[in-house]
């Protein structure tokens, strides 16, 4: 399914950050990507199935869950982190700003994806 | 005519800060002097030398040296800045700041160009056979005036924020001018008289904020900006420069946000 | 050991820099934090020692990171950074303002590039800034005047926790006695956040349209009719309601946040904010205030600009300093591979920059000054353990109003710790020795 992808903080993703980063709190907090209701409904899981979201910059594993700061069809939003950085537009169109906001994904359900740590991914690119 | 070729013989390992290539520097000058004119590289102070084989001497006319660049440049950094005449010829990518704050003289670049091309022009000429970056003929940081004279070509596409703060003026007879076949966004933002020729399409935001000045789209734009106003349709627009195009173009007002009785006027082709 | 209570304690997390913090220590360690916000509570107690903390110096050794004394971690630091021909150093905004003005004079001996968080945060707000200016006023302004309040792009729950109940929405101010109910909250964002679910009116805009809303409040606010029926899928109807509400106001404020700043537009959203906000003072009192996440990232942009000119991304290889986001901003830097060593300080770019920044940093040397394991210092090839600023050194921090507070130590490092400023200020004798100055 196609989605309009954006990051951002949540309070969740604030305290993991605390002194947490290697810690499963992070993963918790951030490996995950929130769908709108009536959206989720569609991909025909249970709430935390791994999924995989795709964009032109990559793909990264993280659970799915179901938003409480809905509705809003058609979006996703995965908490800033390595998750949301592995798949964002790094395009800063000359103003040292990155895209982490707004980026054309695609979702699928995968029913044994492993979610990575927020080490293990930037081990992956090393 | 005097000609002094330049050809890449290391390619930097940084960005290469190269303001000292430009006629102005290499007026008078030998071969053994041009090849001693400074350059940055990281924070190494270096000569132009140790980058560059070096071949000719410069003339003491200034509009009568001919710079000709070679190699691969794209992380040399501001080729003929503040140049005043003379010509450059660049054969390949060019780094960013390529002709900023030039007055005068022609500059060719037969291949890309970084971000920065052009910015803050004064005068002269700047053609990009091929695409150019973000900031093409724009104003500096926090600079109300930009480009103020002089004509940008860009045979491709140029990036966002291209001729942003544009600073022309019909009585003092500056107009300052880009040409580009294809355009991301805020193209001629803020723009103050500038003159836009856009061949192709632009992505969105087109002249935003544009208090006079005219920007002329042959193809489509992305998303309009709300805050124009369609005023008709002309067959033929007549350029503040004396410039006419002959086609059938959709001519907006705009944009009202920033001034209700703007000056800023924007064809769509229809 | 008897229990140590320190009240009215500086939070070193937010930019909205909480100063009515309670903190209980008993034995050097805190075991009770009072006031703060969930994320607030969560960094005093992660100065408490633990496996996630460093309180040696790291050195990697045959690909692990090992123990080292700080003699050996701050000599092969420096050589780092003294042989570097394009050092990059990136972070400085959750740390002190001492330790920020020595870092602009060990980065201007090195002749590298100088870059702080706002780079990716509201660096694109300091440019439209530097554009268009700034209507602004300070926080208790906001509390005791405001009474319509519009939070644009920015979830101040989730965020700034405690901003609403401090300044902008709950609390009781001087011309505002009744608090909420005295203010108009207005919220524009995509998604119905927990903010918006709080607020008297939620804007559902399409994401990545904030500029063209912007513009068509500011061509109606002129008098214009617009052509179109809806802009950024917001009716004209209600853009027209929300200009007279904007307009009727006593004494309006926007806080916005990284909503304006990481999507298409970038500064260029700011930019026409700022304007808007400029255009509103013809018909009411209007300011506006960034909403800025790292506690001491307004102090970076402070304390550079007063010592360098310029707010974030500065260059000092040619020995003068020069500015430009875009060239010489960290992340353009990374993924043009223009640099030769990466000196992080409090931050953490492995998880917040793009992925093509981070493969490339990971490439060449990495030092992290970094308190706590992080990605960044976990895959650092020197990692110097500081003290916490605000909880285990002094200093000063400013607010996101660009007020300045002191922050207090309220407890001792752990043992082998120095703060920030005192290893900048060994690195700048240890360059400065190798360089021969």
């Amino acid at each position: 399914m196609k989605f309009f992808l954006t990051s951002g903080r949540t309070i969740d993703q604030g305290v993991a950050l605390e002194g947490q980063k290697l810690g499963r709190e992070n993963i918790k907090a951030c490996a995950i990507c929130e769908f709108d209701k009536d959206d989720f409904k569609k991909l025909d899981c249970m709430i935390g199935t791994p999924v995989k979201v795709t964009t032109k910059f990559g793909e990264v594993v993280v659970y799915s869950q179901i938003t409480e700061q809905g509705p809003h069809p058609g979006l996703i939003f995965i908490p800033m982190g390595p998750w949301a950085n592995a798949i964002i537009d790094p395009e800063t169109y000359g103003t040292g700003m990155p895209s982490y906001k707004g980026t054309d994904a695609e979702v699928e359900v995968v029913k044994s994806g492993k979610i990575l740590s927020a080490l293990e991914i930037v081990k992956s690119y090393k | 005519m005097s000609k002094i070729e330049l050809t890449l013989k290391k390619e930097p390992t940084f960005s290469l800060e190269a303001e000292s290539i430009s006629p102005d520097n290499f007026k008078g000058k030998t071969q053994k002097d041009i090849g001693a004119l400074r350059v940055f590289h990281g924070n190494e102070k270096l000569s132009l030398k140790d980058f560059f084989d070096i071949k000719g001497t410069a003339g003491n006319n200034l509009d009568d040296i001919e710079i000709v660049v070679n190699g691969n440049l794209s992380k040399v950094k501001r080729i003929g800045e503040k140049m005043s005449g003379g010509a450059i010829t660049i054969n390949g990518d060019v780094g960013m700041h390529v002709g900023n704050t030039m007055s005068g003289g022609k500059i060719v670049v037969n291949g890309n160009a970084a971000d920065w091309a052009g910015a803050m022009m004064e005068g002269g000429e700047l053609e990009i056979t091929e695409n150019a970056g973000n900031y093409v003929g724009a104003a500096y940081r926090g600079n109300w005036e930009g480009m103020t004279n002089g004509v940008i070509k860009v045979k491709g596409s140029v990036g966002y924020e291209s001729m942003i703060w544009a600073r022309g003026s019909t009585p003092k007879k500056r107009f300052p001018k880009l040409i580009c076949g294809s355009a991301g966004q805020f193209l001629g933002l803020h723009n103050h008289g500038g003159i836009i020729i856009c061949e192709g399409d632009a992505e969105a935001r087109v002249a935003a904020d544009q208090a006079r000045g005219f920007v002329v789209v042959k193809g489509k734009i992305g998303r309009m900006m709300p805050s124009f106003k369609k005023i008709g349709e002309v067959s033929e627009i007549e350029l503040p420069d004396g410039e006419k195009i002959s086609d059938k173009f959709i001519e907006y007002s705009g944009d009202h946000a920033t001034s209700a009785k703007t000056k800023g006027r924007l064809f769509v082709a229809k | 050991m008897a229990k140590v209570v320190k009240e009215d304690v500086v939070c070193p997390f937010c930019g909205t820099l909480c100063d009515d913090i309670k903190i209980i220590i008993e034995d050097n360690e805190i075991i009770e934090v009072d006031n703060a916000c969930a994320i607030g509570t969560a960094k005093f107690y992660s100065s408490n020692v633990s496996e996630h903390r460093y309180t040696k110096p790291m050195i990697r050794n045959n690909g692990k990171l090992e123990e080292a004394s700080w003699d050996e971690a701050l000599n092969k630091a420096a050589e780092l950074l003294a042989n570097a021909k394009r050092p990059l150093s990136y972070g400085w905004s959750s740390t002190e303002c001492d330790a920020q003005r020595k870092a602009v004079e060990l980065i201007e001996i090195c002749g590298g590039i100088l870059d702080n968080t706002a780079s990716v945060c509201h660096g694109p707000s300091i440019l439209a800034i530097q554009d268009v200016g700034c209507p602004t006023s300070t926080l208790g302004e906001y509390k005791n005047r405001a009474d319509l309040v519009l939070f644009w792009g920015s979830n101040p729950v989730h965020a700034h926790p405690r901003h609403m109940s401090r300044y902008s929405d709950f609390i009781r101010g001087y011309f505002r006695v009744d608090g909420r109910l005295d203010r108009t909250i207005i919220v524009v964002d995509p998604r119905n956040t927990h903010t918006a679910q709080i607020a008297d009116m939620h804007i559902k805009i399409n994401p990545g349209e904030d500029y063209e809303l912007f513009n068509a409040i500011r061509a109606i606010l002129r008098g214009a009719e617009l052509d179109v029926k809806k802009v950024a899928g917001v009716p004209v109807k209600q853009i027209k309601e929300l200009v007279e509400i904007l307009k009727s106001c006593k004494f309006g404020v926007l806080f916005f946040g990284l909503g304006l700043t990481m999507t298409k537009g970038k500064h260029r959203n700011v930019d026409a904010g700022i304007s808007l906000v400029r255009e509103l003072n013809d018909h009411t009192k209007f300011n506006l205030t960034p909403m800025r996440g790292h506690y001491n990232v307004s102090g970076a942009n402070i304390v550079f600009t007063w010592s360098t000119g310029y707010p974030y991304s500065i260059d000092f290889s040619k020995d003068y300093p020069r500015y430009n986001p875009g060239e010489f901003s960290a992340v353009d830097i990374l993924k043009t591979n223009d640099f030769d060593v990466t000196l992080v300080i409090a931050s953490d770019p492995a998880s917040n920059f793009p992925k093509d920044a981070v493969i490339n940093m990971l490439k060449k040397p990495l030092i992290s000054i970094e308190p706590h394991k992080t990605p960044t210092s976990e895959m650092a090839d020197i990692v110097l353990p500081p003290a916490i600023a605000g909880i285990e050194c002094e200093g000063t921090a400013y607010r996101m109003d660009k007020i300045p507070l002191r922050l207090r130590k309220v407890k001792n490092a752990p043992e082998g710790c120095m703060a920030d400023a005192e290893i900048v200020e060994k690195l700048i004798e240890k360059v400065k020795e190798l360089k021969g100055e």
